[in-house]
């Protein structure tokens, strides 16, 4: 299996808090990884450091063999645009929406390369498919959303363009469970090119689906299974 | 509250509106209280003096006094004063934006140099120019138009006019085009933004550009009525950042109607008999003040029925 991501010593925190330790992990292309681990823990780090959003960081991150890690002691965010264009599509946690756009204008957001604006109105209508109780929802402001349809924009946003490497964060927080079983079906279901990061508090959400399961712990890696089956 | 009193309200409220318009768009997409808004004001109207200046014998040759001759020159004066704002809006970018822009504080620092530059432009338009005011031409001409045995002069229908028109372009550019899309997106969440590849170097350059224009245009429209001074930015700086404050920070119909609000209350406190001139500045602040204690969010939180 080629190496789609590869993260070996990779450090990063928050001003004078160092959250993850010298992680290593290498994914490979086509894969689905569950990310579990307690509140804290460092799954949002990770995530944010793969996308340079942490507070600071140092390490590699080699994404399809080019490097794209690196010391940085400030200016979260800078890169973060430019790592999202070349192939990282990323639904944060607490999913940023922004409030005063309506769906359509939301979704059209997500579509940055040319080939997706190009084919902006069918690639809408595929996130209406996945997420239907979007659709007629198109025109209403993201802001006056509920939390579940609000995570469906977010990660709608993230599927309007192609990817290399999908970062989710958090999929089920905050919302009703039978939400939340919806929202990790779609994604689920979705044909995964690349590879897929899921971090997720709610382990059954996660077993027989994801194919393989990382553990968090006090910003280290604990365990690496598997595909498992905890029912 | 007779005719002429609401086209003078009306008046002070489109020159308001376009300072505060292009305080409020840099505040929430660039982050920064642009202090340096006045001097592209200042810098404008002197830019737009000495283009038509320059041209006025040129056209006066080529053209004669014909009525081409003073659209050429209202063009001339407009156009000039949009340029030089968006050029300002650059070395505004290149200054107080690119080289800070991903530092710890970088709201205070952009504060501090945009202060910086703003008494440098009003020191270096002194030393060019001395203290003494300049007339520029009258676009509109002079004259006014008995509307319901009401007199509206020229320039107040021309500001009006004006101001409309290019605040109606800018809130459609914003509206309906993909950069104006990308700059609402970084307006309401820059985190969502940097996740959907908008990034704010790449939007920090035309929207300082447009709010210097806006500030321009704001110059010109304002030169019609009184003179253009190195100091011409100081009261349009400070009215347009209280109201943009009045309309909450970041709020394009907030600065709207904050702008509309204060203009009609000074034409409003100006025309009362026992109150007079002398107490505009007082009611105006005292009213700014007053919303704001009882509402923090300004207008802007009024409108706004959406939740983060």
């Amino acid at each position: 299996m080629p190496e789609l991501l590869e993260i070996s010593q990779l450090s990063a925190g928050y001003g004078p808090l160092r959250v993850l330790h010298e992680i290593d992990l290498i994914i490979g292309e086509g894969e689905r990884i569950g990310l579990v681990g307690l509140n804290g823990h460092g799954k949002t780090t990770l995530i944010r450091a793969l996308t340079h959003m942490a507070g600071w960081q140092q390490g590699s991150i080699k994404l399809d063999g080019a490097e794209i890690g690196g010391t940085r002691s400030q200016g979260a965010g800078r890169r973060t645009p430019g790592l999202v264009k070349r192939g990282i599509g990323v639904a944060p946690q607490g999913d940023a929406i922004f409030p005063g756009l309506s769906v359509r204008r939301h979704l059209e957001c997500g579509a940055h390369t040319k080939a997706a604006w190009r084919e902006r109105r069918q690639r809408i209508d595929r996130i209406f498919d996945i997420f239907p109780p979007l659709r007629p929802l198109e025109h209403a402001l993201v802001g006056k959303l509920s939390g579940g349809e609000r995570r469906m924009v977010s990660i709608g946003r993230m599927l309007m363009a192609e990817a290399r490497l999908y970062l989710i964060d958090e999929p089920s927080l905050g919302l009703a469970p039978k939400i939340s079983h919806r929202v990790m079906e779609a994604l689920w279901d979705l044909p995964v090119t690349g590879a897929m990061i899921i971090a997720e508090q709610n382990v059954t959400l996660l077993t027989g689906r994801a194919d393989r399961m990382i553990g968090m712990h006090a910003g280290r890696l604990r365990g690496d299974v598997g595909h498992v089956d905890l029912a | 509250m007779d005719l002429g009193l609401i086209v003078y309200a009306l008046n002070l409220a489109s020159i308001y509106a376009l300072m505060a318009i292009g305080i409020s768009i840099l505040w929430s997409s660039v982050g920064v209280i642009n202090m340096a808004h006045g001097a592209t004001f200042a810098v404008s109207g002197y830019a737009a003096w000495l283009v038509t200046g320059a041209l006025k014998p040129v056209i006066a040759a080529s053209l004669g006094k014909t009525a081409l001759a003073s659209a050429a020159m209202a063009g001339a004066l407009v156009g000039s004063a949009l340029i030089t704002g968006a050029l300002c809006g650059v070395v505004i970018y290149l200054l107080a934006f690119l080289p800070i822009h991903d530092k710890p504080n970088y709201p205070v620092r952009a504060l501090i140099i945009t202060l910086g530059l703003n008494i440098a432009a009003v020191q270096g338009l002194l030393w060019t120019f001395g203290p003494r005011s300049q007339g520029l031409p009258k676009i509109f001409g002079f004259g006014r138009w008995e509307v319901w045995g009401t007199k509206i002069r020229y320039d107040q229908a021309g500001t009006i006019i004006g101001a409309i028109l290019i605040m109606t372009l800018t809130l459609g550019w914003l509206r309906y085009s993909r950069r104006g899309l990308e700059v609402r997106a970084m307006m309401q969440n820059a985190e969502g933004a940097a996740y959907s590849g908008i990034s704010r170097q790449a939007t920090a350059l035309p929207v300082l550009m447009l709010t210097g224009a806006l500030a321009g245009m704001a110059a010109a429209l304002l030169s019609q009525t009184i003179f253009v001074s190195p100091t011409a930015g100081v009261i349009p700086l400070i009215k347009g950042l209280t109201i943009a404050l009045l309309g909450g920070l970041g709020s394009v119909p907030g600065a709207l109607i904050g702008a509309v609000l204060v203009g009609f209350l000074e034409a409003g406190v100006g025309a009362v008999p026992f109150l007079g001139q002398r107490y505009v500045q007082f009611a105006t602040f005292l009213f700014i003040i007053t919303v704001l204690i009882i509402r923090p969010r300004g207008i802007g939180g009024l409108l706004d029925d959406t939740r983060e």
